[in-house]
Protein backbone atom coordinates (compact mmCIF):
# COMPACT_ATOMS: atom_id res chain seq x y z
CA UNK A 1 0.00 0.00 0.00
CA UNK A 2 1.68 3.33 -1.02
CA UNK A 3 0.55 7.09 -0.10
CA UNK A 4 -1.89 7.23 -2.93
CA UNK A 5 -4.40 4.43 -1.45
CA UNK A 6 -4.08 6.05 2.04
CA UNK A 7 -4.96 9.35 1.02
CA UNK A 8 -7.64 7.74 -1.11
CA UNK A 9 -8.67 5.81 1.63
CA UNK A 10 -8.86 8.86 3.98
CA UNK A 11 -10.56 11.45 2.28
CA UNK A 12 -13.45 8.40 1.26
CA UNK A 13 -13.63 7.53 5.60
CA UNK A 14 -14.18 11.44 5.87
CA UNK A 15 -17.47 11.24 4.48
CA UNK A 16 -18.75 8.41 6.49
CA UNK A 17 -20.71 7.83 9.52
CA UNK A 18 -18.33 6.89 12.23
CA UNK A 19 -20.18 3.64 12.90
CA UNK A 20 -19.62 2.59 9.24
CA UNK A 21 -16.04 3.60 9.09
CA UNK A 22 -14.00 0.49 9.87
CA UNK A 23 -16.08 -2.18 7.68
CA UNK A 24 -15.92 0.06 4.79
CA UNK A 25 -12.14 0.90 5.20
CA UNK A 26 -11.31 -2.75 5.54
CA UNK A 27 -13.51 -3.98 2.45
CA UNK A 28 -12.20 -1.22 0.47
CA UNK A 29 -8.89 -2.18 1.46
CA UNK A 30 -8.44 -5.69 0.50
CA UNK A 31 -10.40 -4.77 -2.85
CA UNK A 32 -8.02 -1.93 -4.29
CA UNK A 33 -5.30 -4.40 -3.34
CA UNK A 34 -6.99 -7.39 -5.11
CA UNK A 35 -7.64 -5.66 -8.39
CA UNK A 36 -3.80 -4.16 -8.10
CA UNK A 37 -2.38 -7.08 -7.82
CA UNK A 38 -4.38 -8.43 -10.46
CA UNK A 39 -2.82 -5.75 -12.73
CA UNK A 40 0.45 -5.97 -11.46
CA UNK A 41 0.56 -10.09 -12.43
CA UNK A 42 -0.42 -9.09 -15.59
CA UNK A 43 2.13 -7.16 -16.25
CA UNK A 44 1.54 -3.66 -15.47
CA UNK A 45 4.05 -0.83 -13.87
CA UNK A 46 2.51 -1.16 -9.71
CA UNK A 47 2.64 2.73 -9.42
CA UNK A 48 0.98 3.77 -13.12
CA UNK A 49 -2.01 0.55 -12.01
CA UNK A 50 -2.35 1.48 -8.50
CA UNK A 51 -3.55 5.43 -10.54
CA UNK A 52 -5.85 3.19 -12.64
CA UNK A 53 -7.37 1.14 -10.09
CA UNK A 54 -8.20 4.40 -8.03
CA UNK A 55 -9.25 6.41 -11.06
CA UNK A 56 -11.52 3.48 -11.71
CA UNK A 57 -12.82 3.55 -7.97
CA UNK A 58 -13.50 7.75 -9.26
CA UNK A 59 -14.04 10.63 -6.72
CA UNK A 60 -13.71 9.13 -2.80
CA UNK A 61 -16.37 11.91 -2.00
CA UNK A 62 -18.87 10.40 -4.64
CA UNK A 63 -18.17 6.83 -3.61
CA UNK A 64 -18.99 7.77 0.33
CA UNK A 65 -22.00 9.24 -0.48
CA UNK A 66 -22.85 6.19 -2.07
CA UNK A 67 -21.88 3.68 0.63
CA UNK A 68 -23.70 5.92 3.03
CA UNK A 69 -26.91 6.44 1.10
CA UNK A 70 -26.27 9.70 1.07
CA UNK A 71 -27.57 12.20 -1.47
CA UNK A 72 -25.44 14.10 -3.74
CA UNK A 73 -28.23 16.94 -4.59
CA UNK A 74 -28.91 19.81 -2.55
CA UNK A 75 -33.18 19.24 -2.40
CA UNK A 76 -34.52 16.34 -4.18
CA UNK A 77 -37.58 15.93 -6.16
CA UNK A 78 -39.73 14.63 -2.49
CA UNK A 79 -38.87 18.15 -1.55
CA UNK A 80 -38.60 20.09 -4.41
CA UNK A 81 -42.10 21.21 -5.52
CA UNK A 82 -42.89 21.91 -1.67
CA UNK A 83 -39.63 24.33 -1.55
CA UNK A 84 -40.44 25.84 -4.66
CA UNK A 85 -44.10 26.66 -3.33
CA UNK A 86 -42.66 28.05 -0.09
CA UNK A 87 -39.86 30.19 -1.71
CA UNK A 88 -42.05 32.20 -4.51
CA UNK A 89 -45.13 32.65 -2.03
CA UNK A 90 -42.78 33.92 0.92
CA UNK A 91 -41.44 35.64 -1.93
CA UNK A 92 -44.05 37.30 -3.60
CA UNK A 93 -45.72 38.34 -0.58
CA UNK A 94 -42.87 39.71 1.78
CA UNK A 95 -40.36 41.49 -1.01
CA UNK A 96 -43.20 44.18 -2.08
CA UNK A 97 -44.48 44.62 1.74
CA UNK A 98 -41.19 45.58 2.32
CA UNK A 99 -39.96 47.52 -0.70
CA UNK A 100 -43.39 49.54 0.07
CA UNK A 101 -42.72 50.17 3.52
CA UNK A 102 -39.18 51.13 3.10
CA UNK A 103 -40.16 53.73 0.14
CA UNK A 104 -42.85 54.92 2.97
CA UNK A 105 -40.17 55.42 5.65
CA UNK A 106 -37.39 56.89 3.65
CA UNK A 107 -40.09 59.20 2.31
CA UNK A 108 -41.74 60.32 5.28
CA UNK A 109 -37.78 60.56 6.78
CA UNK A 110 -36.83 63.37 3.91
CA UNK A 111 -35.18 61.40 1.68
CA UNK A 112 -35.93 62.62 -2.17
CA UNK A 113 -37.96 60.75 -4.72
CA UNK A 114 -35.29 58.56 -6.43
CA UNK A 115 -33.18 57.79 -3.22
CA UNK A 116 -37.00 56.42 -1.69
CA UNK A 117 -37.16 54.08 -4.30
CA UNK A 118 -33.57 53.01 -4.32
CA UNK A 119 -33.93 52.28 -0.42
CA UNK A 120 -36.89 50.07 -0.91
CA UNK A 121 -35.41 47.81 -4.32
CA UNK A 122 -32.83 47.26 -1.91
CA UNK A 123 -34.56 46.67 1.08
CA UNK A 124 -36.85 44.28 -1.16
CA UNK A 125 -33.39 42.87 -2.02
CA UNK A 126 -31.80 42.34 0.95
CA UNK A 127 -35.04 40.47 2.22
CA UNK A 128 -35.38 38.30 -0.77
CA UNK A 129 -31.60 37.02 -0.29
CA UNK A 130 -32.40 36.10 3.64
CA UNK A 131 -35.23 34.44 2.40
CA UNK A 132 -33.84 32.66 0.09
CA UNK A 133 -30.85 31.07 2.04
CA UNK A 134 -32.49 30.09 5.26
CA UNK A 135 -35.96 28.49 3.35
CA UNK A 136 -32.85 26.69 1.28
CA UNK A 137 -30.86 25.78 4.50
CA UNK A 138 -33.69 24.70 6.14
CA UNK A 139 -34.93 22.01 3.00
CA UNK A 140 -31.71 21.45 3.06
CA UNK A 141 -30.86 20.22 6.35
CA UNK A 142 -34.40 18.06 6.15
CA UNK A 143 -33.07 16.53 3.02
CA UNK A 144 -30.01 15.41 4.82
CA UNK A 145 -30.32 13.85 8.24
CA UNK A 146 -31.47 10.63 8.68
CA UNK A 147 -32.68 11.99 12.00
CA UNK A 148 -35.60 14.74 10.18
CA UNK A 149 -36.52 12.04 7.71
CA UNK A 150 -39.82 12.30 9.45
CA UNK A 151 -40.12 15.80 9.10
CA UNK A 152 -39.35 15.44 5.39
CA UNK A 153 -42.29 13.22 5.27
CA UNK A 154 -43.83 15.65 7.17
CA UNK A 155 -43.92 17.78 4.34
CA UNK A 156 -44.69 15.62 1.79
CA UNK A 157 -47.29 14.27 3.62
CA UNK A 158 -49.08 17.69 4.32
CA UNK A 159 -49.19 18.57 1.02
CA UNK A 160 -50.53 15.28 0.82
CA UNK A 161 -51.23 13.14 -2.39
CA UNK A 162 -51.70 14.99 -5.58
CA UNK A 163 -55.91 14.67 -7.07
CA UNK A 164 -57.17 16.28 -9.68
CA UNK A 165 -59.30 18.97 -7.43
CA UNK A 166 -55.28 20.91 -7.26
CA UNK A 167 -55.73 21.50 -10.82
CA UNK A 168 -55.12 25.72 -11.27
CA UNK A 169 -57.45 26.98 -13.12
CA UNK A 170 -57.78 28.15 -17.03
CA UNK A 171 -55.73 31.29 -18.09
CA UNK A 172 -58.85 32.52 -18.42
CA UNK A 173 -60.18 32.21 -15.00
CA UNK A 174 -57.33 32.75 -13.35
CA UNK A 175 -56.09 35.91 -12.14
CA UNK A 176 -52.72 36.50 -14.29
CA UNK A 177 -49.45 36.96 -12.92
CA UNK A 178 -48.94 40.30 -15.20
CA UNK A 179 -52.38 41.31 -14.30
CA UNK A 180 -51.32 41.08 -10.45
CA UNK A 181 -48.40 42.95 -10.83
CA UNK A 182 -49.84 46.07 -12.82
CA UNK A 183 -52.31 46.04 -9.94
CA UNK A 184 -49.65 46.01 -7.62
CA UNK A 185 -47.87 48.50 -9.68
CA UNK A 186 -50.64 50.74 -9.78
CA UNK A 187 -51.13 50.61 -6.08
CA UNK A 188 -47.47 51.45 -5.02
CA UNK A 189 -47.71 54.62 -7.76
CA UNK A 190 -50.60 55.73 -6.49
CA UNK A 191 -49.04 55.69 -3.08
CA UNK A 192 -46.13 57.30 -4.05
CA UNK A 193 -47.87 60.05 -5.47
CA UNK A 194 -49.91 60.72 -2.50
CA UNK A 195 -46.60 60.91 -0.40
CA UNK A 196 -44.97 63.00 -3.37
CA UNK A 197 -48.31 64.99 -3.13
CA UNK A 198 -47.61 65.47 0.30
CA UNK A 199 -44.03 66.33 0.81
CA UNK A 200 -43.39 68.21 -2.33
CA UNK A 201 -42.41 71.82 -2.22
CA UNK A 202 -43.02 74.23 -5.03
CA UNK A 203 -44.15 77.54 -3.35
CA UNK A 204 -43.13 78.85 -0.45
CA UNK A 205 -44.69 81.56 1.64
CA UNK A 206 -42.88 84.82 2.95
CA UNK A 207 -41.57 83.36 5.93
CA UNK A 208 -39.54 80.51 3.44
CA UNK A 209 -42.29 77.73 5.18
CA UNK A 210 -43.54 75.13 2.17
CA UNK A 211 -47.00 76.01 1.19
CA UNK A 212 -48.49 72.45 1.29
CA UNK A 213 -50.45 71.81 -2.12
CA UNK A 214 -52.85 69.60 0.20
CA UNK A 215 -54.92 71.29 3.19
CA UNK A 216 -52.53 70.83 6.26
CA UNK A 217 -55.42 70.46 8.66
CA UNK A 218 -56.32 67.30 6.85
CA UNK A 219 -52.34 65.90 6.68
CA UNK A 220 -51.06 64.03 9.76
CA UNK A 221 -54.61 62.09 9.41
CA UNK A 222 -55.95 61.43 5.86
CA UNK A 223 -52.68 60.98 3.99
CA UNK A 224 -51.68 58.13 6.13
CA UNK A 225 -55.09 56.69 6.52
CA UNK A 226 -55.06 57.01 2.56
CA UNK A 227 -51.62 55.07 2.30
CA UNK A 228 -52.91 52.66 4.94
CA UNK A 229 -55.68 51.53 3.54
CA UNK A 230 -53.81 51.36 -0.13
CA UNK A 231 -51.20 49.27 1.42
CA UNK A 232 -54.45 47.07 2.12
CA UNK A 233 -55.57 46.55 -0.94
CA UNK A 234 -52.04 45.62 -2.66
CA UNK A 235 -52.26 42.85 0.35
CA UNK A 236 -55.70 41.98 -1.40
CA UNK A 237 -54.46 41.75 -4.99
CA UNK A 238 -52.01 39.76 -4.29
CA UNK A 239 -53.54 37.45 -1.57
CA UNK A 240 -56.26 36.87 -4.69
CA UNK A 241 -53.46 36.42 -6.86
CA UNK A 242 -52.35 33.22 -4.57
CA UNK A 243 -55.60 32.24 -3.86
CA UNK A 244 -56.48 32.40 -8.22
CA UNK A 245 -59.87 33.79 -8.65
CA UNK A 246 -61.65 36.07 -6.93
CA UNK A 247 -64.37 34.79 -4.41
CA UNK A 248 -67.18 36.91 -2.76
CA UNK A 249 -65.77 37.88 0.22
CA UNK A 250 -62.82 39.08 -1.29
CA UNK A 251 -64.66 41.25 -3.71
CA UNK A 252 -66.46 42.50 -0.62
CA UNK A 253 -63.38 43.44 0.86
CA UNK A 254 -62.29 45.24 -2.28
CA UNK A 255 -65.36 47.49 -2.48
CA UNK A 256 -64.88 48.06 1.63
CA UNK A 257 -61.33 49.00 0.78
CA UNK A 258 -62.49 51.25 -2.44
CA UNK A 259 -65.40 53.13 -0.55
CA UNK A 260 -62.84 53.86 2.82
CA UNK A 261 -60.40 55.63 -0.18
CA UNK A 262 -62.79 57.19 -2.46
CA UNK A 263 -65.57 58.75 -0.20
CA UNK A 264 -63.24 60.93 1.52
CA UNK A 265 -61.54 61.82 -1.41
CA UNK A 266 -64.87 62.61 -3.23
CA UNK A 267 -66.31 64.20 -0.14
CA UNK A 268 -63.37 66.48 0.72
CA UNK A 269 -62.90 67.18 -3.11
CA UNK A 270 -66.40 68.45 -3.28
CA UNK A 271 -66.81 70.83 -0.01
CA UNK A 272 -63.36 72.11 -1.25
CA UNK A 273 -61.34 71.39 1.32
CA UNK A 274 -58.86 68.81 -0.11
CA UNK A 275 -56.25 71.17 -1.15
CA UNK A 276 -54.72 74.04 0.21
CA UNK A 277 -56.16 76.97 -0.68
CA UNK A 278 -53.04 79.18 0.03
CA UNK A 279 -51.83 76.97 -2.71
CA UNK A 280 -53.92 77.84 -5.73
CA UNK A 281 -53.43 81.73 -4.35
CA UNK A 282 -49.92 81.12 -4.88
CA UNK A 283 -50.23 79.52 -7.83
CA UNK A 284 -51.68 82.48 -9.16
CA UNK A 285 -55.52 80.65 -9.81
CA UNK A 286 -57.80 80.23 -6.83
CA UNK A 287 -60.32 77.95 -8.52
CA UNK A 288 -57.87 74.62 -8.31
CA UNK A 289 -58.70 74.57 -4.64
CA UNK A 290 -62.46 75.46 -4.87
CA UNK A 291 -65.28 73.29 -4.12
CA UNK A 292 -67.19 74.05 -7.47
CA UNK A 293 -63.96 74.22 -10.04
CA UNK A 294 -63.60 72.32 -12.56
CA UNK A 295 -60.44 70.78 -11.35
CA UNK A 296 -62.47 69.42 -8.17
CA UNK A 297 -65.29 68.37 -10.08
CA UNK A 298 -63.43 66.52 -12.52
CA UNK A 299 -61.19 65.14 -9.32
CA UNK A 300 -64.69 64.24 -7.93
CA UNK A 301 -66.09 62.23 -11.15
CA UNK A 302 -63.20 60.43 -11.78
CA UNK A 303 -62.80 58.70 -8.78
CA UNK A 304 -66.27 58.03 -8.83
CA UNK A 305 -66.12 56.39 -12.43
CA UNK A 306 -62.62 54.22 -11.51
CA UNK A 307 -63.98 53.57 -8.08
CA UNK A 308 -67.78 52.03 -9.37
CA UNK A 309 -65.61 50.27 -11.91
CA UNK A 310 -63.19 48.88 -9.08
CA UNK A 311 -65.81 47.92 -7.49
CA UNK A 312 -67.97 46.30 -9.90
CA UNK A 313 -64.95 44.03 -11.43
CA UNK A 314 -63.94 41.72 -8.99
CA UNK A 315 -67.91 40.80 -8.48
CA UNK A 316 -68.59 40.04 -11.77
CA UNK A 317 -64.87 37.61 -11.72
CA UNK A 318 -66.29 36.19 -8.62
CA UNK A 319 -69.50 35.41 -9.55
CA UNK A 320 -68.15 33.81 -12.69
CA UNK A 321 -65.42 31.86 -11.16
CA UNK A 322 -68.71 30.72 -8.98
CA UNK A 323 -70.39 29.69 -11.80
CA UNK A 324 -68.03 28.10 -13.27
CA UNK A 325 -66.63 26.04 -10.09
CA UNK A 326 -70.08 24.87 -9.42
CA UNK A 327 -70.76 23.98 -12.87
CA UNK A 328 -73.35 26.32 -13.09
CA UNK A 329 -73.67 28.92 -15.98
CA UNK A 330 -73.45 28.34 -19.99
CA UNK A 331 -69.50 27.35 -20.72
CA UNK A 332 -69.29 30.45 -23.45
CA UNK A 333 -70.32 33.35 -20.83
CA UNK A 334 -67.22 32.07 -18.57
CA UNK A 335 -64.91 33.42 -21.47
CA UNK A 336 -63.61 36.55 -21.64
CA UNK B 1 -26.20 9.59 -36.67
CA UNK B 2 -26.26 8.45 -33.44
CA UNK B 3 -23.81 10.37 -30.77
CA UNK B 4 -21.91 8.51 -28.47
CA UNK B 5 -22.81 10.37 -25.51
CA UNK B 6 -26.75 10.08 -26.19
CA UNK B 7 -26.23 6.14 -26.36
CA UNK B 8 -24.18 6.47 -23.47
CA UNK B 9 -26.64 7.96 -21.44
CA UNK B 10 -29.44 5.46 -22.59
CA UNK B 11 -27.26 2.67 -22.20
CA UNK B 12 -26.76 3.16 -18.52
CA UNK B 13 -30.51 3.70 -17.51
CA UNK B 14 -31.09 0.67 -19.47
CA UNK B 15 -28.24 -1.53 -17.45
CA UNK B 16 -29.24 0.59 -13.64
CA UNK B 17 -31.62 -2.14 -12.86
CA UNK B 18 -30.05 -5.16 -14.51
CA UNK B 19 -27.16 -5.07 -12.17
CA UNK B 20 -28.98 -5.46 -8.92
CA UNK B 21 -30.63 -8.70 -10.93
CA UNK B 22 -27.33 -9.84 -11.35
CA UNK B 23 -25.98 -9.37 -8.29
CA UNK B 24 -28.34 -10.67 -6.66
CA UNK B 25 -28.28 -14.25 -8.93
CA UNK B 26 -24.69 -14.39 -8.64
CA UNK B 27 -24.57 -14.04 -5.28
CA UNK B 28 -26.27 -17.10 -4.60
CA UNK B 29 -23.21 -18.42 -4.09
CA UNK B 30 -20.75 -16.20 -1.81
CA UNK B 31 -18.72 -13.86 -3.24
CA UNK B 32 -16.67 -10.84 -2.12
CA UNK B 33 -16.55 -7.59 -4.00
CA UNK B 34 -13.66 -8.30 -6.55
CA UNK B 35 -14.72 -11.05 -7.32
CA UNK B 36 -18.11 -10.46 -8.19
CA UNK B 37 -16.89 -7.74 -10.31
CA UNK B 38 -14.76 -10.05 -12.32
CA UNK B 39 -17.57 -12.49 -12.74
CA UNK B 40 -20.25 -10.04 -13.41
CA UNK B 41 -17.45 -8.59 -16.60
CA UNK B 42 -16.60 -11.93 -17.65
CA UNK B 43 -20.35 -12.81 -17.92
CA UNK B 44 -20.35 -9.81 -20.12
CA UNK B 45 -22.54 -7.39 -17.56
CA UNK B 46 -20.66 -4.21 -17.31
CA UNK B 47 -20.41 -2.45 -14.24
CA UNK B 48 -17.85 -0.34 -11.89
CA UNK B 49 -16.54 -0.83 -8.70
CA UNK B 50 -17.83 2.47 -7.80
CA UNK B 51 -21.43 1.51 -8.25
CA UNK B 52 -21.31 -2.63 -7.40
CA UNK B 53 -19.32 -1.42 -3.79
CA UNK B 54 -22.18 0.87 -2.55
CA UNK B 55 -24.82 -1.45 -4.04
CA UNK B 56 -23.78 -4.25 -1.71
CA UNK B 57 -23.93 -1.89 1.26
CA UNK B 58 -27.67 -0.95 -0.19
CA UNK B 59 -28.68 -4.56 -0.93
CA UNK B 60 -27.38 -5.45 2.77
CA UNK B 61 -29.06 -2.75 4.24
CA UNK B 62 -32.06 -4.17 3.01
CA UNK B 63 -32.06 -7.58 4.14
CA UNK B 64 -31.40 -9.11 0.36
CA UNK B 65 -27.64 -9.81 1.14
CA UNK B 66 -25.91 -11.50 4.02
CA UNK B 67 -22.43 -10.56 4.70
CA UNK B 68 -20.06 -11.93 6.57
CA UNK B 69 -15.86 -11.56 6.76
CA UNK B 70 -13.33 -14.57 5.96
CA UNK B 71 -9.91 -14.19 7.55
CA UNK B 72 -8.48 -17.33 6.26
CA UNK B 73 -7.04 -15.48 3.32
CA UNK B 74 -4.62 -13.98 2.40
CA UNK B 75 -5.96 -10.60 2.92
CA UNK B 76 -9.52 -10.27 4.92
CA UNK B 77 -12.23 -10.59 2.62
CA UNK B 78 -15.90 -9.47 3.09
CA UNK B 79 -18.32 -12.04 1.83
CA UNK B 80 -21.94 -11.47 0.17
CA UNK B 81 -24.49 -13.75 -0.17
CA UNK B 82 -27.91 -13.42 -1.32
CA UNK B 83 -30.62 -14.06 1.83
CA UNK B 84 -33.62 -16.06 1.15
CA UNK B 85 -35.67 -12.73 0.35
CA UNK B 86 -33.19 -11.96 -2.08
CA UNK B 87 -33.27 -15.15 -3.99
CA UNK B 88 -37.11 -14.61 -3.99
CA UNK B 89 -36.97 -11.40 -5.14
CA UNK B 90 -34.12 -12.24 -7.84
CA UNK B 91 -36.69 -14.96 -9.23
CA UNK B 92 -39.74 -12.36 -9.72
CA UNK B 93 -37.36 -10.02 -11.32
CA UNK B 94 -35.87 -12.43 -13.28
CA UNK B 95 -39.42 -13.53 -14.64
CA UNK B 96 -40.28 -9.80 -15.24
CA UNK B 97 -37.14 -9.78 -17.82
CA UNK B 98 -37.98 -12.31 -19.37
CA UNK B 99 -41.44 -11.03 -20.19
CA UNK B 100 -40.29 -7.65 -20.54
CA UNK B 101 -37.78 -8.91 -23.65
CA UNK B 102 -40.24 -11.00 -25.39
CA UNK B 103 -42.61 -8.11 -25.02
CA UNK B 104 -39.81 -5.62 -26.70
CA UNK B 105 -39.17 -8.23 -29.02
CA UNK B 106 -42.61 -8.74 -30.40
CA UNK B 107 -42.74 -5.05 -30.60
CA UNK B 108 -39.47 -4.59 -32.59
CA UNK B 109 -40.73 -7.61 -34.94
CA UNK B 110 -44.56 -6.91 -34.67
CA UNK B 111 -46.23 -6.58 -38.27
CA UNK B 112 -47.79 -2.99 -37.16
CA UNK B 113 -45.88 -0.11 -38.31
Amino acid sequence: MTQLTERYLAASMRGLPEAQRTDVERELRSSIADALEDRVTAGEDRVAAEKVVLEGLGDPVRLAAGIAGRPLHLIGPDLFVEYRQLLIMLLSIVMPIVGIVQVAVALSGGNDYIGAIMAGIGGAWTVGIHIFFWVTITFAVVERFDAVREARDGISGAAGRWTVDRLPALPADRISASDTVGEVITTALTIGGLLFLHGAAWFTDASGDTIPLLNPDLWSVLVPALVAILAVTGALQIVVFLVGRWTMPFAVANAVLQLAFSVPVIALALTGSLLNSAFADALGWPPLADARGPVMLALAAGVLLVTAWEIYDPFRRARRADARATGIGEPGQAAR
Amino acid sequence: MLEDELLKTHRQELRRGTVVLACLMALRAPEYGYALLKRLDAAGIASDANTVYPLLRRLEERGLLASEWNTDDTRPRKFYRTSPTGVELAARLMTDMTDLTASLHAMNGGPER
